[in-house]
């Protein structure tokens, strides 16, 4: 069995929940006065999901440590905010994942290969200046490392084998994080709506304030009504003119400029005349398409334009600027770019 | 008998059911036939028929006798229910599949037999259609795409570059998780059947895509970085770190200044390339590619190694392989645009594999036929044409081919 301080370093883990079990503790046992720190430091832990985004470690009383934790996914659960159900997830992931750079190969590997079933290997190589110390199968690396976007993670960018990844030790531990991050996303969406005894629920209540407080700072803002040409990103420009000037495009492209000028809130009247007036498009045909696309037919799914790594994938990203370094997502550039270009209008001295 | 239709679509479709009439047994189930979808196309209409599921090969063949369907495709998906529709079918993972298809990149001999004609204007050209028609700037088309030894020649090639990279690199056994089908056509498709890839979502598999296409690939990252030093050299067999050198190192040798230029590097840059250019493929034969970026800098390393990867990754199909519904056509089963059979290829036959004799379905006898119009055709060693609105007698297997293509009608 797992020790109480193992434990209440990685709670998520299936040994730690079943030392938790073995407690036996009701809600209504949380409730007492004994276990107010517990509730204290389970409050503790979701707000600095909220404020900071990352949850600290207070291994010095490990019980208490190791309580909180469920009794903070109680508390999130509650909540019922799902972006903050991914927030907190990151937090305590990245709590995680300091904890584990200070591990052994040997501890890390151990978790990665029990808990989560990884295929990994330890070796020992020294390739340009960097000492590699774990083989990974692709699968497992590609299942936490797809969603990165830095260019060291691209598996192109990466040396593989024999279908085996060479990772240094803090690459190992960051898709580990990245898995526990998914294995505590598990834990906290399966009950929703819950109710909790009033000592509780009171503190669920704060956190929540803390949240709305908090909110616009966290999640960013909302999309103009109005398509402002100017905000789109470069890709969806050149989908844009290009479609403008009879250009051919792609069914890809075809798809993300319509699902990106939905998704910017232009009429769907008025992309169907975009398309029908500067192709040959049968217009019946053109709206069928559009409307699917914008949920208002078939699966009633309204779809988002693809991201900017998959847009990449098919040939549809072009002349990337500055600001595409920092956004995954054509959308994402285009609220910044708003945002800057109604900054600078609220700058301008009124006349 | 004679038909108005060019392509006589009763004709060909009673020379399907025929062919499936005699020769079914040869089509075998699909692995865990009952978790997949089968689609069909059927001579009559234009609709796909799909949701369709079989309990064993009996089954399925019964209905290729019955229907002789002019397409035959099943999905490369798992479902627990795949007859329900497409929200219901319970998705439990997919093969990885990849799609080569000659009409997909450009090769000189398209110039030759490829047409297109703009739908509005008129306007007339060989090869691929351009973005906008250059005499009235629309962009719908009427595409002609031939295909003839040169393209399945490219489309090999292409295949042997993909294999390559699953063996070496994702460390795929041949045969066992590999196959490789001839895909009736223009090209090849390569299916890998294994625990590790059927639940990779389409975020991974797209990492897949662009490691095979070496789309995002980074100069620093394959050992163009001065920083680090230290630790053993990379065999060229080593992945991407091997392949990039070796890209480099052929696009270097052979580059005229003019391509240089082209790549849009700095003027200085270009001329020192040039003028090191001996010093620069030296370190790259000794594996030295860190000390490059004394010589040009990451950056310019960076565009070259964009264009220079290009020759040894290969040209798949992104939509393809990212999809993971996808229908593929299933073995054995004829392709209604060719006459040809879509074929396993045994992987070490690859080499010496020609579509052109092999995967030819209807052979024996020959045929009247008018012919609308229609470049040099060359199948089972045998070539006619070009054809311009002419009748005559060929060999039943250039004449089905020129039905199904639909550019030429049975004759009285």
């Amino acid at each position: 069995m797992i020790s109480e301080r193992e434990a209440a370093k990685y709670p998520f883990l299936s040994e730690a929940a079943r030392l938790v079990d073995m407690l036996d503790l009701t809600l209504d046992d949380l409730a007492e006065p004994v276990h107010a720190k517990v509730l204290d430091r389970a409050e503790g832990r979701v707000s600095e999901a909220i404020l900071k985004g990352k949850a600290s470690a207070n291994l010095g009383d490990s019980l208490t440590e190791l309580l909180s934790f469920p009794v903070a996914n109680m508390f999130i659960t509650a909540l019922g905010e799902r972006f903050l159900d991914r927030r907190y997830a990151l937090s305590e992931a990245v709590r995680a994942y300091e904890l584990l750079n200070d591990e052994s190969e040997a501890r890390v590997a151990k978790m990665a290969r029990t808990e989560f079933q990884w295929d990994l290997r330890l070796v020992r190589e020294l390739l340009d200046g960097r000492l590699y110390r774990f083989e990974l199968h692709f699968n497992d690396f590609l299942g936490n490392a797809a969603a990165f976007r830095e260019p060291k993670w691209k598996l192109v960018n990466r040396l593989m084998r024999d279908g085996y990844v060479l990772l240094t030790n803090p690459e190992t531990t960051r898709l580990l994080q990245e898995e526990i991050r998914r294995r505590i996303g598990g834990l906290i969406s399966k009950h929703r709506g819950l109710r909790l005894p009033e000592p509780l629920q009171a503190r669920v209540d704060r956190l929540g304030r803390t949240f709305e407080e908090n909110r616009s700072s966290i999640t960013g803002g909302d999309l103009p009504t109005d398509v402002l040409v100017e905000g789109f990103p470069p890709c969806m420009r050149y989908a844009f003119e290009g479609l403008m000037a009879g250009r051919r495009a792609g069914h890809m492209e075809r798809f993300a400029l319509t699902s990106f000028l939905i998704n910017a809130g232009m009429d769907i009247d008025e992309i169907v005349k975009l398309f029908v007036s500067v192709t040959d498009f049968d217009e019946q045909f053109t709206r069928y398409q559009i409307e699917h696309i914008a949920g208002l037919r078939g699966g009633r799914t309204r779809y988002t334009p693809p991201s900017c790594s998959t847009l990449r994938t098919h040939g549809v990203c072009h002349n990337p600027d500055s600001l595409c370094k920092r956004v995954k997502h054509p959308l994402s550039y285009y609220r910044i770019k708003i945002q800057d270009i109604r900054g600078k209008q609220e700058d301008k001295p009124a006349e | 008998m004679v038909e108005q239709d060019w392509g006589s679509v009763q004709f060909v479709a009673e020379q399907f059911r025929r062919y499936y009439a005699l020769n079914v047994s040869s089509v075998e189930a699909p692995s865990e036939i009952r978790q997949r979808e089968f689609g069909f196309l059927s001579f009559e209409d234009r609709g796909m028929f799909r949701h369709k599921g079989f309990d064993d090969a009996q089954h399925l063949r019964h209905y290729l006798v019955d229907y002789a369907p002019s397409h035959t495709y099943y999905s490369s998906a798992y479902y627990e229910a795949p007859e329900a529709a497409m929200e219901f079918k319970g998705w439990q993972g997919a093969d990885l599949v990849f799609d080569i298809d000659a009409d997909h990149f450009s090769i000189p001999c398209q110039e030759d037999h490829d047409r297109w004609r703009c739908r509005t204007c008129g306007e007339e050209g060989t090869g691929h259609p351009p973005e906008s028609c250059p005499g009235c700037g629309k962009a719908a088309f009427i595409e002609e795409n031939w295909l003839c030894p040169q393209c399945l020649e490219a489309a090999k090639y292409e295949a042997q570059k993909l294999l390559d990279i699953l063996i070496q690199d994702f460390g795929f056994t041949p045969s066992r998780e590999l196959t490789v089908n001839f895909s009736g056509n223009r090209g090849y498709h390569v299916h890998v059947r294994s625990a590790s890839v059927k639940k990779l979502n389409q975020l991974a598999r797209r990492e897949i895509v662009d490691y095979i296409m070496g789309t995002g690939i980074n100069a620093e990252f394959q050992g163009f970085n001065q920083g680090l030093r230290g630790g053993r050299y990379i065999s060229l067999q080593e992945g991407w770190r091997g392949r990039s050198v070796r890209a480099l190192y052929d696009f270097i040798a052979d580059a005229s200044p003019e391509v240089v230029e082209d790549l849009g590097l700095g003027k200085a840059a270009a001329r020192k390339l040039l003028k090191n250019r001996e010093t620069i493929l030296g370190l790259l034969m000794e594996r030295r590619p860190r000390n490059v970026v004394k010589y040009v800098d990451l950056k310019s390393i960076g565009m070259l190694m964009e264009v220079a990867v290009q020759e040894q990754a290969a040209a798949i199909d992104t939509v393809v392989t990212t999809d993971i519904h996808r229908l593929i056509r299933l073995p054995n089963t004829l392709h209604g645009k060719s006459g040809w059979l879509t074929q396993e290829v045994p992987i070490d036959d690859l080499a010496d594999y020609d579509p052109l004799s092999s995967a030819v379905a209807f052979t024996g006898g020959t045929l009247n036929i008018h012919i609308k119009r229609a470049p040099e055709i060359f199948i089972a060693g045998e070539t006619y044409g070009p054809f311009e609105d002419e009748r005559t007698e060929l060999p039943m297997a250039h004449a089905m081919f020129l039905l199904c293509r639909k550019a030429a009608k049975v004759a009285s």
